[in-house]
């Protein structure tokens, strides 16, 4: 029986294994990490003045209207709906990955999801920036 | 002890709950993330913002809101737990004391701010 030669100018255990390349899922990982945590202030910020500080009942169009007079609260407001969209999005995503197993339904599942993700930020974004004021 | 073909055998503990919840409060507040886009996107007719938007003032959306504040208030808190375990790995051995304190620290901050969303209802104005 012939033996194949291998050439080991190094022994095994010397080489080092390669760092892996971050995967899509490591910057899925680290996204929701950093997002949860800007979540966490932009998402408590904004329950607080809608709901404690001010009641709700008090926060008709007029209400609005002068929040979104400044428009730091409407950069405020975007970037809470952007990151809670992409943060939810990311999350229904592994979600629909454990419970829908069959492929073709996993798929429209997905597409379904995205589309209307996608639809809402673009609603969302119009109703932010076409407010008049 | 025979169980049907499709229970699972696997008994977690305070880990599994933390689990759990986060999905169902997180899946919740992106349901209502959804329903906010669009009450809000009224905002393009003032009457009709102001009509639904006078829906919120009720006690059945009260109660609503002042369960969407724990889910919230879970959700960010047990986020933290996940971010501290993934980064300090020795404080897995410390995880049913930080989901303790999840629970603890949700109930501590919903029960004062539900007591303010549903005082106008408790008042008797609503």
């Amino acid at each position: 029986m012939a033996l194949r030669t291998v050439d080991r100018t190094t022994p095994v255990s010397a080489q080092p294994p390669p760092p892996p390349r971050p995967s899509f899922e490591t910057w899925s990982w680290f996204f929701m990490r950093v997002s949860g945590l800007v979540l966490l202030f932009l998402a408590l910020v904004h329950f607080a003045i809608t709901h404690i500080t001010n009641d709700v009942a008090t926060t008709n169009y007029h209400f609005v209207a002068k929040r979104w007079h400044n428009f730091g609260w409407r950069i405020f407001d975007w970037s809470l709906l952007a990151l809670a969209l992409a943060h939810g999005l990311n999350g229904l995503r592994l979600i629909i990955d454990d419970y829908v197993r069959r492929p073709a339904r996993r798929a429209a599942t997905k597409a379904f999801l995205y589309t209307g993700t996608l639809v809402l930020f673009a609603y969302g974004t119009l109703t932010i920036f076409n407010f008049p004021g | 002890m025979r169980r049907a073909p499709t229970s699972t055998p696997y008994r977690g503990k305070s880990g599994q709950w933390a689990f759990l919840f986060h999905r169902i409060t997180g899946f919740g507040v992106f349901l209502f993330l959804m329903l906010h886009v669009v009450d809000v996107s009224l905002t393009n007719n003032r009457r009709l913002y102001n009509d639904v938007h006078a829906l919120y003032g009720n006690v059945v959306f009260r109660v609503f809101e002042v369960g969407l504040l724990f889910g919230l208030l879970y959700h960010a808190l047990n986020g933290l737990r996940i971010i501290l375990i993934d980064f300090f790995p020795e404080g897995v051995h410390a995880d049913r004391t930080m989901f303790s304190i999840v629970v603890f620290l949700t109930v501590a901050a919903g029960l004062p701010g539900g007591y303010v969303i549903l005082r106008p209802f408790l008042e008797g104005h609503f």
